[in-house]
């Protein structure tokens, strides 16, 4: 995803846009690039720390850095969910689940580099740069997902009118997709029980 | 927190059992560290810190205690903002059960998961996750039985808007903030172990309270004179409760 977003904003400088209208110039402010580089750097950690408890609190500042990256290409709901599960609660179960598990001191902050498994990374890296040219700018009007009049520009233009809910993404989460919804949150229900089960415990608390 | 007293006491019981502990663990890795090249003489020697680090139980802080004082309130308005206010503004019922159980996590570290589990009883959890799970289900059949489809808001008696805000408010900020809760304080207390033959075994599971770290701290205390060995190798971590 981000390194998606850093090569399709640099694609937009490079690649002739298809319509006379304005180009997308490629901006990468420094908030921008800086969290990018904060992402990928703490993504590097994660994979490569040793210690678990190091690669869980490392993975709580990369789910907030993402969560920042989302805000800023201004998907503030996504940004709410990554915050507030993955940077906190899954943080913090995590952390109660290695607190019942022995930890072992390690001398080393991080593995040894597994070279199959990174070359393997690599071809899989490569491939997918290869579909970058044609994925579109970041924030471009021509894009695809936001242009395509039957889906995108219908739920912005129809949503309000048929629900009277101004947040778009939840009329179509509570509404449009309202079937869906029931199932997710069945699925997280069912996600407590299956604790239960698996822990032995007949009682939450 | 009635029971801070006695865990504060454990504290201060297992505070001499860690320095014997930490310099017995010391005297073992000098005596390993003969026929190991130095740079893998601690890995090794197989010490673990998890008696040092996670045996401790529940610590009072004043930094954290008045500090989950003072910002816990705005944290719980501000998931109850995004629960209510979903339809305006970004968020939604998803997210903001997650935040305010989030709360509940920062209360619980700062104050004790077990007096936090006796404040929150399990009727409380289960209460919401099921009812979360019913409301939603209930919210979505109330137009079936008026001839409509499921979920079909306009069959509603109150308008469309609140149909969606009473699915996001009810139904899944409830189920959110229940499971979430349930996931947190299963997770605080671990696997059962007894008649599996798994872990430790033993221990009455409803007894698994405050009292428990104390005697655990006071059976280290005893272990610690006699045994010369590292006095934590004979005690399961899971013995020892997540709470620090």
């Amino acid at each position: 995803m981000t390194g998606t977003s850093l090569l399709a904003a640099a694609a937009g400088n490079l690649l002739p846009t298809v319509t006379p209208a304005a180009p997308v110039p490629a901006q990468v402010t420094a908030v921008e690039g800086s969290l990018l580089a904060f992402v990928v750097l703490t993504a590097l950690a994660t994979a490569l720390a040793r210690d678990v408890l190091a690669a869980v609190i490392v993975f709580g500042a990369y789910s907030l850095g993402m969560a920042a990256l989302y805000t800023f290409y201004r998907a503030p709901d996504v940004a709410l969910t990554e915050a507030a599960i993955s940077a906190g609660v899954t943080t913090v179960l995590l952390l109660l689940t290695l607190a019942k598990t022995t930890r072992i001191d390690h001398d080393v902050a991080f593995e040894s580099v597994n070279v199959p498994a990174v070359g393997a990374v690599g071809l899989l890296f490569g491939g997918l740069l290869l579909t970058m040219g044609d994925v579109p700018a970041v924030g471009s009007p021509d894009a695809p997902v936001w242009s395509n009049p039957d889906v995108t520009q219908w739920y912005l233009s129809e949503s309000y009118a048929q629900t009277g809910v101004d947040n778009t993404v939840m009329a179509v989460l509570a509404a449009f997709r309202g079937f869906d919804t029931f199932g997710e949150a069945v699925v997280v229900f069912a996600g407590g029980i299956a604790a239960l089960i698996v822990l032995h415990r007949e009682v939450f608390a | 927190m009635s029971d801070v007293r006695p865990d504060e006491e454990a504290v201060r019981d297992a505070a001499p059992n860690e320095t014997s502990a930490e310099a017995d663990a010391g005297a073992v890795d000098e005596g390993d560290a003969d026929d190991v090249p130095p740079h893998r003489a601690r890995s090794r020697s197989g010490r673990y810190d998890s008696d040092r680090r996670q045996g401790t139980p529940y610590t009072e802080s004043q930094v954290i205690m008045p500090t989950v004082k003072i910002v816990a309130p705005f944290a719980f308005t501000y998931g109850l903002f995004i629960t209510f206010h979903g339809a305006g503004s970004p968020g939604g019922g998803f997210q903001g059960g997650a935040i305010m159980a989030a709360v509940v996590f920062m209360i619980a570290f700062a104050f004790g998961i077990e007096a936090t589990r006796d404040w929150l009883a399990n009727t409380v959890v289960v209460a919401l996750a099921v009812g979360g799970a019913l409301a939603f289900a209930g919210i979505g059949l109330i137009p079936v039985a008026r001839g409509g489809a499921f979920l079909q808001y306009d069959l509603l008696p109150i308008p469309v808007k609140y149909g969606l805000e009473s699915v996001e408010v009810f139904g899944i900020a409830t189920i959110v903030t229940g499971v979430l809760m349930g996931l947190f304080f299963l997770l605080a207390r671990g696997f059962a172990s007894e008649g599996t033959g798994f872990g430790e075994g033993g221990g009455d599971e409803s007894e698994e309270d405050a009292t428990d770290e104390t005697g655990t701290a006071a059976n280290d205390a005893d272990g610690v004179g006699g045994d010369l060995g590292p006095s934590g190798s004979d005690r399961t971590p899971a013995a020892d409760g997540g709470e620090r």
